[in-house]
Formats: structure tokens, C-alpha cells, sequence
């Protein structure tokens, strides 16, 4: 009797608080093939070396035994989806630039007017950031510095976090902590990038979170935000000239990844990401497109950032703890989410993958758009400001309410586009699968 | 230390000889098919393999389990902290997460380089006591060595490991060499470790499918021993812990259950205590350590400790990506006819369990979770509770062919000596002699064979 091989590859990459400095995946499917160990080959010698390499992953592609299962062009998609990202990431590094702008102004004349128009700079850019985030947890640019490399992208620079304050400046109890106290470490961009996230995780000395809290300060306000005085950055005071410095130079920073990412989608490049993404198989362009969406769904939002911070109650599990801007941190990577599935800006009609799911799977679609609206509208009634109203409310208090349901609703969305991936040829893997698979 | 090289005797051979030309060419059992964790595997090949919660898992037990996540990647701080609930490290630790040891949920390994400290190893150490005639913690350093302290503490020593290559032959003639670690301990900081130390290096095994595994019914594990005490072919024993508990989990089974296990890990790996290990790991002679601020008492609640063990229940075992191709059917074959399920059986089923996603599942571990003589070569001398000297429990291999994505690296046994398969099973000794001969001896085609197999689990 003959026997038919089966065998699926698929591809869920969702990242669980990536390691700086970590190795990334080698390509699976050079492992499952590989060849026979020298140590086993006739004659051969010496032992084996388990999958060493660049490169990741095997596969997107859902195998069918109809040859005209995905018999479809979603070219147009393809080709929507980078002038999107391309014009998300100008529209995040055009914010950074404004925020820089801001910045400017108030280290030349450090006041509490200057300081809260920095401040104001620093929430409304970050509303363009946050949607790029959809673009994350499939080793793109953001992600990994080259698509077959092993060397991680900006995204750890960009936006860690939880961040361990009293690494950057001093804090309450300890005023003398931090790199900007240590008048041993010369504040420069190297030795700041060296110390990002060394010894520990929470050491983050880079990116929004940092730039947060050198704005605003710690948070032990009931009702409201930090509130750093304007002071701390008089010139000549103290160590206020090394914080002048490190503000400067990690806003910078900031402006420089975010221009750099917006380089690597430029539709125009010959030899950037956007080139390689457009070459790709379009199933495998449509796999990757559809594990950001569903991951930062399924699992950076819905767990990371809400239920681990709902079920500890710590301040450390609030992703904007300083600023208390953690509500918009939900709505526009939700909205983030919603531009990649129906179309943004950029997109041309038609191109959205909305419109090549509701013509292969009208259903399906139609549950992408109904848990699309839900978790917008959840996230739109999260009170304000989180710690207070959600994080340090009682279980039954109306905050908590609305926050469960955003769980909930969070889920049920990266089902759905698991499913929409389904429907157009990709296996989605997202942690939560409430059947077997 | 020198290597002794085991030579099989004569009839062995020629036993193996009959054996081999009578070996059917399929399995006797069903073969294994994708699905080696039940209902609950999960599709996976990347990076993330190991990290999966099970299919099937309920909503509200999803919830644990990603607080469990988060409490396994948490970087525990030295107290006292602004994070009091994450506080407490040490004051002697190996490593401040679970995560760092057990990266990705899979599997830990021994640097290659003696100029490197272990990150995801450590050395459990004890001395023979001869009055009782048991092996006991050391009095000034306890049963494991912490090589990494909190600041204004002393780390307990520094730990090198050297490696020296072992040459060996295959039946056909060719060459294969396997390597061998020395562990070199320095800088101990408090008082002389004595000659007579026992030592055993151990890496962190992946967390996948355990609560399957504590799932199953202690009475089908006895049972599996008094089979194989009838069988004859090999004598697997269960090691019996104090208050005569069976032990499960750890290289010597010497671990009843997770919560145990997740407590005993949190205080020796991490200086975390909890209700059940509520004294800091802080033996007397060490006064700086007894003398530490502490994260409360305990730094890590019940709650939490709960949630902790639901994770390391619920971990997914990544499905097969591929099972019926000639070769791995032979494979499959193979390890059944060299003799290698004698102890890694190929299925168990689950009894009862308070998860219920875990109960009555047929399932594929390949291990009977006894201990079984190893000898010599693996020995590492050191016994534990009434695991002797060269016994080791059998280690499930649901996973293995993931190692490599998760981890980067293919090296197997408890001390990551071996580099891939078949190394592993070429330091196989004692009860697993006659199978490692047959496959030492056998065709270059059947070992490949047998090796993809293990690689696709």
C-alpha cells in the first residue's frame, strides 16, 4: 500500500520578553533536513553541531491536497501593505522629529511651559509609533536588522520596557542612583547603548519609556502623572548638564531608528526590506503580515500589557507608568491593528486584506470586523488614568469590568484573524487555541 | 579522570547479531503519528516552540498561565526594591529568573569554553556521611553551588567546566568521538569544599508536557518496574523520597511534584523562598548570607506559587512536523528493535489531575520516569534519596527534534555532554548497554535512520 508523506510547517512567531543579545531561530527546516552528522556518515569523523546559522523561518504556507486551494492574486495586498507600513513609520519618524523639536526648546529654556509642550511633543508623536506596532513579531526591520541575519532590530531600543528607573536617574529614596548620577560613565550614545539592558531586562536605557520618564518622573500621584520639575534641567546645577545631555542624546536616538525603519520599507529601495518583502512568495508576505496583527492582538496586548498587569496590580506591569498615557498605548495599537486589516492612508482601495478575506471567506471576515469594533470601543471606555481607575481598582469597580472584557474581546480578535489567515492560505499561531489543533 | 572504554563480551555480539537479522521492519506498537502529547500539542516550529500553552486549555487557566509566564521570566531583584512583590534575590543565587536557566522554556547548556562561567547549569554537591551511610549536604555549602551572589555577599565559588574528547569506533570501523565535561570548582569562599565533595553538573531540561507526566498514575509506574523486573531485559526503579513519596521529576527523580519542584528550584536556583522552602538557602557557616535583607517572608506568595506551577503544568509539546516517511518509520522500527523502549516506553496514559485538560490523555513521553544504572561512563557518583550512583531517571523525548530552534544548540544528557543524538546514545551504559551496541554496531543507514527519528519527535 503506498503510503502519501504528511507534514505541515508553520510559523507562529509571537516573542516572549526577547533577551537582549539572544541568537535568534536558526531555519527549521535546515535542521529537520539535515544532512547525516559527519560522526554518522561511513568513515566520517568528529561529533555534531546542532543547527548553527542565520536565517528563520520555515514556512507560512498552509499545504492543501487541491492544487486550486489558494489559486488567488494577492499581489495587490502585498504591495498595499508596504506603501502602509512605509507611510506609518514616515508619519512615527515625522512625530519623533516634532518631539525633538520639543525638546530643543525647552533644554534652551528649561520652564514649566517648555517643559509641558515637550511633554504634549512626546504623547502626540507617540500615537504615530504606536501603530507601527502591528508591524512587529515577524522579524521584520523592526524586529531583526536583517531578514536572514541573527542580529536583533531597534525594537528594544525603541519602546522596552518595563524600565528599572533608578538605572537611568535618581529616584525617591535614592536620589543619587543612575547613569546620570555616575559621573564615572561619560554620557555618550556608546557608552548609553552599552549599558542598555545588560545585567537585566528592566535596565533599559533607551527609547519612549526612557525619554518618559526623563520627562515626566516617577508617578506617586493619585490622580494624575509624574511631575519632574523643570528645574532638574537647569544648566550647571548638580548633575542637570548630564541629564541635559542623556535627554538629548536618547531623543535622538529615537529619531534616527525611526528614520532608519522608515528607509528599510521605502517602496522606492532597491535593496532594502520593502524589496525583499515584495519578492517574497505572497503567502508568505500574507503569513508575515497576518502574525503581527494576530500576536500583537492575541498576545503582546492582551497579555503582557493587560492581564499579567490586572492580575499583579503592580505599577511595574503598566506599559506608560510615568506619563499615564497607558489607555492610548491600547486604542492606537488597536487601531494600529485595524489600518493593517482594512487599509490605511496609504493603502489603495481594494489592496486591504479586508477585501481579499471577504471575498474567500465572507464569515470570516465579518468576525475580524466584529471583534475589530469591540476591542476599538472596549479600549475607547478603559477609564483614566489606568493605575488608578483599572490597576489599583477593586475587582468589581467598572474600570476592572471594562478591562476584563478588553481581554476577552482581545482573544476572540486574534482568533478571528487566525482564521482570516486560514482562509487565505496561512497557518497563524497565536498562544491562545481553545481547541486542539 | 581517565575513560574506560566498555567493550562489550563476545556473546553479547553474537546475540545482537540474531537479534538484529530478526528485527521486523515495523514496529510492533502502533506507530507514534503527530500527536505525541494527546489533544494537546501545538503546531510550532520556530524559536517559540517550547512556549506554547496546551491546545484545549480554558480560558481562565490561560490566564494563569501567562501570569505563570510572566512570573518565570521575572528578573528577581535584591531587596529591599520599589518592586516589593518581585523582590528577595539570593542572597545566593545561580541565576535571578527561571528563564535564564530554562530560555524559551527549553533547554539549558554547558559553556564549550573553561574560560566561560555556566549560565543555564549548575553543580549539586553533597559528602558522604559514614555514619549514616547516606550522602548529605555540605556543612558549610549545602547541595548546590551558587556561583552568583546579591552586592555585599560572597558568591560560593566559581565553577569552570573542561572538556577532554573520548575516541570511539562504530562496528563498520569508522571514527567517532564524544566528549567528556571536568568540572573545576575555585574561589570556594567559605572554608575548604573538601576532597571527598560529590559533585554533579546538571542542565536545565526543557519544561514542556510535565503536567502530563504528573498526570500519570503512580500505580502504572510501579507497574511498569514489575513488568520490566519480569521482562528481565532492564530494571527500572522508582526513587522513593522521604515520607515515601514517589519522586518524578529532576535528572534523579528526586522531585514529587511541580509545586515542589517550582519551590525547591525558586530557593536553591534563585534564593526565592516560599511556604513550602521558607528558610533562606543560607547554610550556617555563610554569616553575611544569614545576615541579608530579606523580600518578605515568604518573597514569593502562595498565590504566586500557584500560578508558577499551573505554567509548568500547562506547557505544550510542540506536535510532530513530520512522521511517515520511509526513513522515519525505520527510525521508528529501530528504536523499538535495538531495544531503546524497553525504557523509553512509548505510551502512557494520564489519570486523574486537577487540570482537567491534562486527565485521561494518551500520551508519548518515551520515558517510564524510573531510574535505571547507567554505568560507569554517565555515572556521576553522587546518590540522591535511593537513586544510586550511576542511575538516572529515564528522560521523556517529546521535543527533542526542537531543541535546536529553541535553543540554538543540540546538546543532550544531563550535564549537555552529548552533541546530538548520537552521542547521547553512545554514552548509554549499564541497563542500556545491549541497545547502545546494537546501535553502535549497526549499518551506518539504520543509525542515520534511527537518529532522524529522534530528531522529528
Amino acid at each position: 500500500m503506498q503510503k502519501t508523506t504528511k507534514f505541515w510547517v508553520g510559523v507562529g512567531a509571537f516573542l516572549v520578553a526577547s533577551t537582549a543579545g539572544e541568537t535568534l531561530v536558526t531555519d527549521p527546516m535546515a535542521v529537520l533536513s539535515n544532512p547525516i552528522p559527519a560522526a554518522l556518515a561511513a568513515g566520517g569523523e568528529g561529533g555534531e553541531t546542532g543547527g548553527e546559522g542565520g536565517g528563520r523561518p520555515a514556512s507560512y504556507k498552509l499545504n492543501s491536497t487541491d492544487a486550486n486551494a489558494f489559486a488567488f492574486d494577492a499581489s495587490a495586498q502585498v504591495t498595499g501593505y508596504v506603501a502602509h507600513v512605509f507611510e506609518s513609520y514616515t508619519a512615527a519618524h515625522r512625530g519623533a522629529k516634532r518631539l525633538q523639536a520639543a525638546i530643543d526648546r525647552f533644554l534652551k529654556s528649561p520652564n514649566a511651559t517648555t517643559l509641558a509642550d515637550a511633554r504634549n511633543a512626546w504623547t502626540s508623536a507617540r500615537v504615530f509609533y504606536l501603530k507601527t506596532e502591528a508591524f512587529r513579531f515577524y522579524d521584520g526591520p523592526i524586529d531583526l536588522k536583517t531578514p536572514t541575519g541573527s542580529e536583533e532590530g531597534p525594537e528594544g531600543h525603541i519602546n522596552a520596557w518595563p524600565l528599572n528607573e533608578a538605572f537611568i536617574d535618581g529616584v525617591k529614596g535614592n536620589p543619587k542612583s543612575g547613569l546620570i548620577n555616575d559621573r564615572k560613565v561619560p554620557v555618550t550614545r556608546a557608552a548609553i547603548l552599552e549599558r542598555d539592558q545588560v545585567s537585566d531586562e528592566a535596565d533599559v536605557t533607551t527609547g519612549w519609556h526612557a525619554i518618559e520618564f526623563l520627562l515626566w518622573g516617577q508617578d506617586f500621584s493619585a490622580t494624575g502623572p509624574g511631575n519632574r520639575p523643570a528645574s532638574d534641567y537647569t544648566p550647571g546645577q548638580g548633575n542637570n548638564d548630564r541629564r541635559r545631555a542623556y535627554l538629548k542624546i536618547v531623543t535622538d536616538m529615537l529619531v534616527d531608528d525611526l528614520g532608519a525603519l522608515a528607509k528599510a520599507w521605502d517602496p522606492a529601495g532597491k535593496d532594502n526590506y520593502a524589496a525583499y518583502f515584495k519578492a517574497l512568495d505572497q503567502r508568505e508576505a500574507l503569513g508575515r503580515i497576518f502574525a503581527g496583527v494576530a500576536s500583537l492582538s492575541g498576545y503582546e496586548l492582551m497579555s503582557e500589557r493587560l492581564a499579567v498587569a490586572l492580575d499583579s496590580g503592580d505599577q511595574e506591569d503598566e506599559h506608560s507608568c510615568f506619563s499615564d498615557t497607558t489607555w492610548q498605548d491600547f486604542l492606537f495599537d488597536i487601531r494600529g491593528i485595524r489600518e493593517v486589516y482594512s487599509g490605511g492612508a496609504a493603502t489603495p482601495a481594494g489592496a486591504s486584506l479586508q477585501a481579499l478575506v471577504a471575498q474567500r471567506a465572507p464569515e470570516v471576515n465579518n468576525a475580524v470586523l466584529a471583534a475589530l469594533a469591540a476591542v476599538e470601543a472596549d479600549a475607547e471606555a478603559l477609564p483614566r488614568p489606568f493605575d488608578q481607575e483599572v490597576l489599583r481598582a477593586s475587582k468589581d469597580s467598572e474600570g476592572r469590568k471594562t478591562a476584563e472584557k478588553l481581554v476577552k474581546d482581545l482573544t476572540t480578535l486574534a482568533s478571528a484573524l487566525a482564521d482570516a489567515g486560514a482562509a487565505v492560505g496561512v497557518l497563524v499561531v497565536v498562544p491562545t487555541a481553545h481547541k486542539a489543533e | 579522570m581517565s575513560f574506560r572504554c566498555w567493550e562489550p563480551v563476545g556473546p553479547a555480539v553474537i546475540l545482537m547479531g540474531a537479534l538484529l537479522a530478526a528485527l521486523p521492519l515495523q514496529a510492533q506498537d502502533a506507530p507514534l503519528g503527530p500527536d505525541l502529547a494527546g489533544t494537546t500539542g501545538r503546531k510550532i516550529v520556530t524559536q517559540m516552540a517550547f512556549t506554547l500553552p496546551l491546545a484545549g486549555l480554558d480560558a481562565e487557566r490561560q490566564r494563569e498561565f501567562f501570569f505563570g509566564n510572566r512570573l518565570f521570566n521575572t528578573n528577581w531583584v535584591a531587596a529591599p526594591s520599589s518592586t516589593e512583590k518581585f523582590d528577595g534575590l539570593g542572597p545566593t543565587f545561580n541565576r535571578v529568573s527561571c528563564d535564564a536557566c530554562h530560555l524559551r522554556d527549553g533547554r539549558g547548556q554547558v559553556p564549550d569554553s573553561a574560560g566561560e562561567p555556566l549560565q543555564s547549569a549548575l553543580v549539586r554537591i553533597s559528602v558522604w556521611d559514614v555514619a549514616t551511610k547516606t550522602a548529605i549536604p555540605h556543612p558549610a555549602y549545602g547541595d548546590q553551588l551558587n556561583d552568583r551572589a546579591i552586592s555585599g555577599v560572597k558568591a560560593e565559588a566559581r565553577v569552570r567546566v573542561s572538556w577532554a574528547e573520548v575516541p570511539g569506533k562504530f562496528g563498520d570501523g569508522s571514527a567517532y568521538s564524544l566528549r567528556k565535561p571536568t568540572i573545576q570548582i575555585d574561589q570556594p569562599a567559605y572554608g575548604p569544599l573538601g576532597k571527598d565533595l560529590l559533585t554533579s553538573l546538571r542542565v536545565a531540561p526543557a519544561v514542556i508536557g510535565l503536567g502530563l507526566l504528573e498526570a500519570v498514575p503512580e500505580a502504572d509506574i510501579l507497574a511498569l518496574a514489575e513488568k520490566q523486573a519480569k521482562d528481565g531485559i532492564v530494571s527500572g526503579r522508582p526513587n522513593r523520597l522521604d515520607g515515601g513519596k514517589l519522586g518524578r521529576f529532576g535528572w534523579k527523580a528526586n522531585q514529587p511534584d511541580l509545586r515542589t519542584q517550582n519551590a525547591g528550584a525558586a530557593n536553591g536556583d534563585i534564593g526565592i523562598t516560599t511556604s513550602l522552602f521558607p528558610k533562606q538557602n543560607c547554610p550556617p557557616a555563610q554569616k553575611a548570607c544569614l545576615a541579608a535583607p530579606n523580600g518578605g517572608e515568604p518573597e514569593m506568595s502562595d498565590a504566586y506559587l500557584d500560578k508558577l506551577t499551573t505554567y509548568t503544568q500547562t506547557l505544550a509539546v510542540p506536535r510532530r512536523r513530520e512522521w511517515e516517511t520511509p526513513e522515519l518509520t525505520r527510525g521508528e522500527a529501530l528504536f523499538t528493535g535495538f531495544g531503546c523502549a524497553a525504557c523509553h516506553v512509548s505510551t502512557l496514559k494520564t489519570g486523574d489531575h486537577k487540570i482537567p485538560e491534562l486527565r485521561n490523555q494518551t500520551i508519548h513521553p518515551l520515558t517510564d520516569l524510573l531510574l535505571h544504572d547507567m554505568g560507569p561512563g554517565l555515572a556521576d557518583g553522587r546518590p540522591d534519596h535511593e537513586a544510586g550512583p550511576s542511575e538516572w531517571r529515564t528522560p521523556p523525548l517529546w521535543g527533542l527534534g526542537m531543541i535546536p530552534q529553541a535553543n540554538q544548540h543540540e546538546h543532550l544528557l544531563h550535564d549537555g555532554r552529548a552533541r546530538g543524538p548520537a552521542e547521547a546514545i553512545l554514552w548509554h551504559g549499564g541497563e542500556a548497554e545491549t541497545a547502545k551496541e546494537a546501535f553502535r554496531t549497526a549499518p551506518a543507514a539504520d543509525r542515520a535512520a534511527l537518529v532522524a527519528f529522534l530528531r522529528s519527535l
